[in-house]
């Protein structure tokens, strides 16, 4: 009866775009702010403009770099990098050529009122040189190995939309014209964007006809719409649902493990005392516990990871002591996870002083993070059981990220996610001390300060040969993580739900692709 | 003093006493309010303290033996909370809370009021305009914006409950006082040349006192909900000591899971001191209203 409706409808719809192909709903689990790709650096917005626009360079879904619209690049010089250039062919018909790399790179910083800039990843080119059409090459001020991981976040757009084309022109359509896999239809934000296949395109011709891109960021009803059939697939499962989803024959789930560590920040910033750290009676201490490696130590050591890993995260995560994961080529093989030794870290506490304990304040996001609230309260009992006595303080990330900014948390949670999967990009913004004129440690939130591992961070940012410095980011890693300058707890799992009969080839980078989704029958 | 003797008290008992529901509703009321007081020793576990929590227990449905040897009757939340001894403790802080603040918004309302009846003119004007104003708001939104602005904490939801509760006595008190003022006991006080203060609270005050009782019942179950729904949004009390609405909205995502006791039982003891305050509170109402007297 149902089928035969179908087919009747199939009948109906006289159009040769509806005969060709089918539509694949993805429910996103955030809005996409914009439809501009140079108007905020957010992972959401990412995710929906890739379907639109090509990079010059990209991820593959294990984080490795592939080549984009650029066909290949090499170093000239220390300080010049030339891209070769692909065929390929704009939305609208004009062919692709330099002159439009050249463009996107001078229209990235003069995007008005953007809540978060793409400039960081543009501004280490200083000039442009067009060669040939399909030649063009960049030049930086400095030898700055990373430019290509910088341009797997810059969108190319076509030169001719002119001198500073507006955000709201994107929004409408107007000038949303890319070289990717669908073009666009149209957006509604905070609702959904339609997009339909492009078949100009370069790259592997797209299954799908047409992609409806939704937006349901309450992760109960994603999880319902899902169960309902309303869509194909859905991103971010709250693990809350991941045990009823594994049961479910008509739910197939694909995961991976992300780039987004969870960790604990520990304030280095006072010497003297931290005001929200007190002896085990409520009295004043001298100085800060927190500058001694060995309480930093046992606070590392009281934690039960794999119990927050199986209870709290419902097995959507693994345990970590560093940012990326076991595969990535700048994960260190022999610096594992803390083990769970509460005698151990009360031995520590009692060798460095403190044999009752301290009371420390720990502080945490309740709507940031998956389980970020719960996450908190879970180390508070473990790190009450070593004599540490925790006060929990939980609170919206509105208010929560400008207060974890001033040094006025002794302990607080926090997630980073390196989007180029690069081993430097945490080790510059987190862990170097904190140099704003530089751009290094600007988000160095506890202020930890470690000349050693400047020192080799330095060198390595000075190195342009890949396989060199690798082996300078493993050490850097590895001496800095020793340190403990933040109590890292977890690794997230990136996990995607699809109706049965669909898989994904789940991302390490959090996008979600219509591309990335396959038919493979029941 | 015989049997036979009828003093107002009495009539009043008596009267209360006739209706068997309003009757089971303050026993339910009184068993409940004695089981927060004793929360210590009835619940098998202090909720409040994190050492006494075991994450390895969390999540553990009703009857489920802990590692510690006592059984949680009622399950445990996804920290490993006993529900039974963290409903218990959380009971006493919505019972706390809503009777605390019913009480100030009692006191700030009442004397608001009586001062709008007493002296009228200007001093009427301004305090009732300000209440308009403040019952124009919804009282969730003026709570919300209170807090976000305080900060969490037990006595800041208790501060944001009286900013929003006193209006609604204010106006009930002023439109009752109203009325008395023009009684003749009242006139007598005046030709006396009592001080107004004597005559505010001495004469006018203990005859508008039977209907502020009734506003002050179901004033305090409107307390406990508003606490309840304030604590499930995140801004009421700190989450390592939940209320019964913080106890609510940790369960609730793990409704559509088969988990339903994490939400279910706070939900349910929420439910049964709402009525039965509010069975109280009705009943009151009917007792004391001349207007309804056989």
């Amino acid at each position: 009866m149902v089928r035969s409706q179908i087919a009747a409808l199939g009948i109906l719809c006289l159009s040769p775009v509806c005969a060709a192909g089918q539509t694949l709903t993805i429910a996103s689990s955030a809005p996409v702010t914009s439809m501009d790709p140079h108007y905020h650096t957010l992972t959401p917005n990412e995710s929906a403009h890739g379907h639109i626009f090509d990079r010059l360079v990209e991820q593959d879904a294990s984080g490795h770099m592939i080549p984009g619209l650029a066909v290949s690049w090499t170093l000239r010089d220390e300080k010049t990098w030339e891209f070769h250039l692909r065929e390929a062919t704009f939305h609208d018909g004009t062919p692709f050529t330099a002159e439009d790399v050249a463009y996107t790179l001078a229209r990235v910083p003069t995007v008005k009122n953007s809540p978060a800039s793409f400039q960081i990843y543009t501004r280490a080119v200083v000039a442009t040189e067009i060669v040939d059409p399909h030649t063009i090459l960049l030049k930086t001020a400095t030898p700055y190995p990373l430019l290509p991981q910088d341009l797997l976040q810059v969108f190319i757009i076509p030169h001719k939309l002119g001198p500073e084309p507006a955000t709201e022109d994107f929004n409408s359509g107007k000038d949303t014209i890319g070289t990717g896999p669908f073009r666009f239809i149209s957006y509604q934000p905070g609702n959904r964007i339609e997009m339909e296949r492009y078949d100009g395109y370069w790259g592997a011709k797209p299954h799908w006809a047409h992609v409806s891109y939704r937006m349901i960021s309450n992760d109960a009803a994603r999880t319902a719409s899902l169960l309902a059939g309303d869509v194909d697939i859905i991103e971010f499962v709250p693990p809350a649902d991941l045990a009823k989803l594994l049961q479910d024959p008509k739910v197939r789930l694909s995961e991976v493990v992300s780039n987004r560590s969870i960790y604990l920040w520990l304030d280095h910033s006072h010497d003297g005392t931290m005001p929200e750290i007190t002896g085990p009676n409520g009295e004043t201490l001298p100085t800060n516990p927190l500058k001694d490696l060995r309480v930093r130590q046992a606070l590392s050591l009281a934690i039960n990871r794999a119990a927050i890993v199986e209870r709290v995260m419902e097995g959507a995560a693994i345990p970590t002591k560093q940012y990326l994961p076991p595969g990535n080529s700048n994960h260190v093989d022999d610096l594992l996870p803390d083990p769970f030794q509460p005698e151990r870290a009360k031995a520590l506490l009692a060798e460095a002083g403190y044999p009752h304990g301290f009371r420390i304040v720990l502080h945490g996001p309740n709507d940031r993070y998956v389980n970020d609230a719960k996450i908190v309260q879970a180390v508070a009992q473990m790190w009450q059981r070593i004599g540490v006595q925790t006060t929990v303080d939980t609170m919206p990330w509105s208010s929560y990220a400008t207060r974890a900014g001033k040094q006025e948390f002794a302990a607080f949670l926090l997630g980073w996610g390196v989007a180029s999967g690069e081993g430097t990009n945490p080790l510059r913004a987190q862990i170097a001390t904190w140099n704003p004129q530089r751009g290094l440690g600007t988000a160095n939130r506890g202020r930890y300060s470690n000349p050693a591992v400047d020192t080799l961070l330095d060198q390595a940012m000075g190195t342009m040969d890949q396989q060199a410095r690798n082996q300078i980011v493993l050490r850097t890693m590895k001496l800095a993580m020793d340190d403990v300058p933040v109590v890292m707890l977890h690794l997230q799992k990136n996990i995607w739900a699809t109706r049965v009969g669909l898989t994904y080839a789940a991302r390490v980078d959090e996008d979600t692709k219509a591309t990335g989704v396959t038919e493979t029958g029941r | 003093m015989t049997a036979a003797e009828e003093t107002p008290f009495r009539r009043f008992v008596s009267e209360f006493a006739a209706s068997k529901v309003a009757v089971l509703g303050l026993a339910v009321f009184v068993v409940i309010v004695l089981a927060a007081i004793f929360a210590n020793w009835i619940g098998p576990q202090n909720p409040y303290d994190l050492a006494q929590l075991d994450i390895m227990d969390g999540r553990l449905p009703p009857g489920s033996a802990s590692g510690a040897g006592y059984t949680y009757w009622l399950g445990t939340d996804d920290q490993g909370r006993d529900m039974l001894s963290g409903m218990l403790f959380g009971l006493r802080i919505s019972l706390a809370v809503g009777v605390g603040s019913a009480i100030f918004a009692a006191c700030v309302g009442t004397t608001l009021g009586l001062l709008a009846a007493f002296f009228g003119r200007r001093v009427d004007t301004v305090i009732m305009r300000v209440v308009d104003l403040q019952l124009s708001f919804p009282s969730i939104l003026v709570a919300l914006m209170i807090l976000a602005v305080l900060g969490k904490g037990v006595m800041n939801v208790v501060l944001a409950l009286v900013i929003v509760e006193w209006a609604g006595y204010a106006r009930n008190v002023r439109a009752i006082a109203m009325v008395e003022r023009k009684r003749e006991y009242i006139e007598a006080a005046m030709c006396l040349a009592l001080p107004w203060r004597r005559i505010m609270f001495g004469h006018l005050l203990p005859n508008c006192l039977p209907p502020l009782i009734v506003i002050a019942t179901q004033q305090v179950a409107r307390a406990i909900a508003l606490e309840a729904t304030l604590s499930f949004l995140g801004l009421g009390v700190p989450i390592t000591e939940p209320s019964l609405g913080l106890l609510i909205a940790n369960g609730y995502q793990y409704m559509l899971s088969g988990k339903y006791w994490i939400s279910f039982y706070p939900g349910l003891a929420l439910l049964i001191t709402i009525v039965s305050i509010n069975l109280v509170g009705d009943h009151l109402r009917d007792v004391m209203n001349p207007r309804l007297k056989r």
